[in-house]
């Protein structure tokens, strides 16, 4: 097996490190895998890595791929600028 | 390449052509198609290097979800080239890890540039 | 904030088809979609639809596109381009942001339309300029004219694969081979004939091993695998190409669906996981509804039938559509859906759709 093979190609995260990461912390959810190797924090928010990264969990962690959900979704949903955020149409700024 | 003539399409339909100066050389494109398709055009695959590894990455998904063409774009790193139209003096940078922010460019404008 | 009756996010075939049913029945109908476009991936589709009038046979999937686009305009919907929906709230509120600026949308109802997004496969040199998706190569032959490269590997026999390595043909370029590590073809036989008459060698039970190349895809190492998947030593070949097009399937992205909280289950058959819905495409969420890819991977013709069940029923609950129409003209829906789905590949489709639908909480028992 290739170690050094890429899974989150944005934080250049290998399959290595993530099962490394699992083993080590005996990980189950999505959501430590992510906090503990950062695959999946970059900017594609893991629309590309989200079911490698899924299956590797089931894998290491002897889960069924139907016991491991994706993380929390939260927005926003893609990467917005933070000026756009701030510029915000007002309520009463439309008719 | 460009398809000029498709059987089922017919003939392509470009808009003007307009010139974009990518890491410094002038590259042909139509006014309004993504940036990436030009620069795939001019034979160009390499768009980025990535930050730790410094490995060469271009175009993966071509509809903006993927984050692995983007490019510094007038000033602006991380700009997403397959969903990002092609304008005619464009300033175009191959980004190097996350890229750097023009500072003259972004501050000494009025309105809004670029799309992020 | 911006108020709406109906929103639908996704300007595909899906949201458009509920945007047309919605907004017919008399509802105001607000679309939105982050492509430049709408259409979502029916202009890609340069093919004829084939198999029954259900499935809009001898159509190309651009022009279907087309149709439902006008219908949508005439109809009187609002089509918001540009413009992604990056948040869902609990009170049916939606974050829209655009190039420059940022707002709300509130609607009495919402019908998430937006559809599914390629899986990646990896391997090494998977990272490399020239690997991309099969449905990347489509959006560059058919929509931008632009060929990525000159000699394909495509890696998948699917639909998606036969469909693509055709097009590729259509726009001048050379595929090399199709793989699929599986022992038989996925995709239908009408489209695997095509390009095995047009002279492309479908390796079935190959796998890739590697891309190489120095700055860009410049060869791609294939393997015979054995019966449990795994490369036979020995059997391996390298193949002159400068782009390798995977299709290798697709999963739903259901992202605003988790984050409303929707209730989900786990079906492979339909590219993992999807939300709940009941027969009328309500989740476990009063008034959000889901049509399309994002219940799963199905067809384009699906698709729309699952928009205009989607938009007829959230039309019907506001008040917009009398109850006794709208039965009738979901009855109609029902049974071209039924229609879509026999033969083999719909057969197991419709068991997993009948998985989903036992899921979901009952009819009659949460309507307002």
């Amino acid at each position: 097996m290739n170690d050094d093979l890429l899974i989150c190609r944005c934080q250049e995260i290998t399959k290595a490190e993530i099962e490394e990461a699992i083993r080590r912390n005996d990980l189950r959810l999505m959501r430590e895998v992510k906090r503990q190797t950062r695959a999946g924090m970059g900017l594609c928010q893991a629309k590309t890595c989200g079911h490698l990264v899924m299956g590797i969990l089931a894998a290491e962690s002897g889960q069924a791929p139907s016991e491991v959900e994706p993380d929390t979704s939260r927005p926003p949903v893609r990467a917005v600028p933070v000026r756009v955020l701030a510029n915000r149409v007002a309520d009463d700024d439309r008719d | 390449m460009r398809i000029e003539m498709h059987p089922i399409l017919g003939e392509a339909q470009w808009g003007p052509k307009v010139t974009l100066m990518v890491d410094g050389k002038a590259v042909d494109a139509f006014e309004g198609e993504p940036i990436a398709t030009a620069l795939l055009a001019a034979g160009r695959r390499v768009f980025r290097h990535t930050t730790k590894r410094d490995e060469p990455r271009g175009v993966f998904c071509a509809l903006g979800r993927c984050t692995d063409c983007v490019m510094v774009v007038d000033g602006r790193p991380n700009v997403r080239t397959c969903v990002t139209a092609a304008r005619d003096g464009m300033v175009i940078e191959t980004q190097r890890g996350l890229g750097h922010w023009g500072t003259e460019q972004i501050l000494g404008e009025k309105g809004e540039q670029g799309h992020a | 904030m911006h108020e709406t009756e109906i929103a639908i996010v996704g300007a595909g075939p899906a949201g458009l088809a509920a945007a047309v049913e919605a907004a017919q029945a008399g509802a105001q109908v607000t679309l939105v979609d982050e492509n430049a476009r709408p259409g979502g991936q029916l202009f890609k589709q340069i093919h004829k639809f084939f198999g029954s009038k259900a499935h809009h046979a001898g159509t190309r999937g651009v022009q279907i596109g087309r149709n439902l686009l006008s219908e949508a305009e005439k109809a009187g919907v609002e089509i918001r381009l540009d413009t992604v929906v990056y948040g869902i709230y609990p009170d049916k509120r939606l974050g829209l942001a655009c190039d420059s600026q940022s707002e709300d949308l509130k609607a009495a109802s919402i019908i998430l339309a937006t559809g599914a997004n390629e899986r990646p496969l990896a391997f090494p040199g998977w990272t490399m300029p020239g690997v991309m998706g099969a449905g990347a190569i489509q959006t560059l032959i058919n929509i931008h004219r632009t060929l990525p490269g000159r000699r394909v590997l495509m890696v998948g026999a699917g639909n998606v694969g036969l469909i693509v390595s055709y097009q590729l043909l259509q726009a001048g370029a050379e595929v090399v081979a199709i793989i699929d590590a599986l022992p038989g073809i996925g995709g239908y036989g009408v489209h695997a004939s095509k390009v095995r008459r047009a002279g492309v060698p479908i390796l079935t039970g190959h796998t890739i091993l590697a891309a190489k190349g120095d700055q860009a895809v410049e060869r791609a190492v294939i393997a015979k695998v054995d019966s449990s998947g795994q490369p036979i030593p020995g059997m391996e070949q390298t193949l002159d190409v400068d782009i390798v097009g995977l299709a290798v399937g697709l999963s739903p992205l259901a992202e605003l669906a988790w984050m409303a909280g929707c209730q989900f289950a786990h079906v492979p058959e339909l590219g993992g996981w999807v939300p709940v819905h009941d027969e009328e495409m309500q989740t476990s969420l009063p008034g959000l509804y889901v049509a399309g890819d994002v219940t799963g991977i199905e067809e384009a013709s699906i698709a729309m039938e699952q928009g205009r069940m989607a938009g007829l029923t959230a039309a019907q609950a506001l008040g917009c559509l009398p109850s006794q129409e709208a039965e009738i003209k979901k009855i109609e829906v029902r049974q071209r859906l039924d229609a879509l789905r026999v033969g083999s590949f719909g057969d197991a489709r419709a068991i997993a759709r009948q998985r989903i639908l036992s899921l979901s909480v009952p009819q009659g028992i949460r309507e307002g």
